[in-house]
C-alpha cells in the first residue's frame, strides 16, 4: 500500500482497518476492510477495471461517485457492480468485463 | 475540442461523428441521439447527455423548439436476473 494517502492535510490521517485479501482476475490483492474496491484495487497499482465492450479500449475510475458506471466489475458472480461504489469485504472474487462477442455498432450509417 | 474527443464514453461516439451527423443531417438532439447512439449507453447518458443537447443545439438551426434529450427508463442499469429471473 504505498501509494494510499495515509495522512491528508486536509481529511487528516486515515486509521488502519484491518487487512483484507481478495482476487482480481484470479490475482491475489490486499486491502482495507470496507474501503471501495476501487480504492483498493488503485492502491495496489491496478488501475484498469474493465475493458470496452466493443473496442477493448482500457477503462477505470472515471466519475468515483457511482454517477458513469465506467468501473463496474462483476463481484462474486454479481453484474454491474459500482466498484467506486462498493465496500471491500474479505475473500471477495472480482472479475473484470471484457469485450462481448457481437457488436452493436454493425447496423449504424453504412446501412442506411 | 479536437476531432477526436470522446463524447459519449459507453459507445465511444467522437465528437467528429456528432459534428458530422449533425451537419448532414441538421438533425435534433433526439435524432442525433438515435443516429450516432450518443447517450444510449450504459450510463443512460448520465455522462454525455448535456454536451449531445448542446452540440444538437449549435450545430443546428434553431428552427425546431430544441427538446433535450428524455430519461429512458430503465433509469438505472439493471440486470434481468432481478426482474423476475429463473428462480429454480
Amino acid at each position: 500500500m504505498t501509494q494510499r494517502i495515509v495522512d491528508h492535510p486536509i481529511l487528516g490521517s486515515i486509521e488502519e482497518k484491518e487487512q483484507v485479501s481478495f482476487t482480481f482476475n484470479e490475482k491475489e490483492y490486499y486491502g482495507m476492510n470496507g474501503e471501495p474496491i476501487a480504492a483498493a484495487l488503485l492502491a495496489n497499482g491496478v488501475r484498469t477495471l474493465r475493458h470496452h465492450e466493443e473496442k477493448a479500449t482500457p477503462r477505470g475510475i472515471y466519475c468515483n461517485i457511482g454517477h458513469c458506471f465506467e468501473c463496474r466489475v462483476t463481484v462474486d458472480g454479481k453484474q454491474g457492480v459500482r466498484s467506486c461504489l462498493t465496500p471491500l469485504q474479505e475473500g471477495m472474487v472480482i472479475e473484470s468485463g471484457g469485450t462481448l462477442p457481437t457488436p452493436v455498432k454493425d447496423w449504424s450509417a453504412k446501412n442506411e | 475540442m479536437t476531432e477526436d474527443m470522446i463524447i459519449c464514453r459507453c459507445e465511444e461516439v467522437t465528437y467528429k461523428e456528432l459534428a458530422e451527423t449533425a451537419n448532414k443531417y441538421n438533425c435534433s438532439a433526439r435524432e442525433l441521439k438515435l443516429r450516432t447512439r450518443a447517450g444510449m449507453g450504459y450510463c443512460g447518458g448520465r455522462t454525455c447527455r448535456n454536451m449531445v443537447d448542446k452540440l444538437a443545439a449549435d450545430l443546428t438551426d434553431e428552427r425546431q423548439t430544441q427538446i433535450t434529450l428524455k430519461y429512458q427508463p430503465p433509469i438505472r442499469p439493471i440486470h434481468f436476473g432481478d426482474l423476475g429471473g429463473g428462480q429454480s
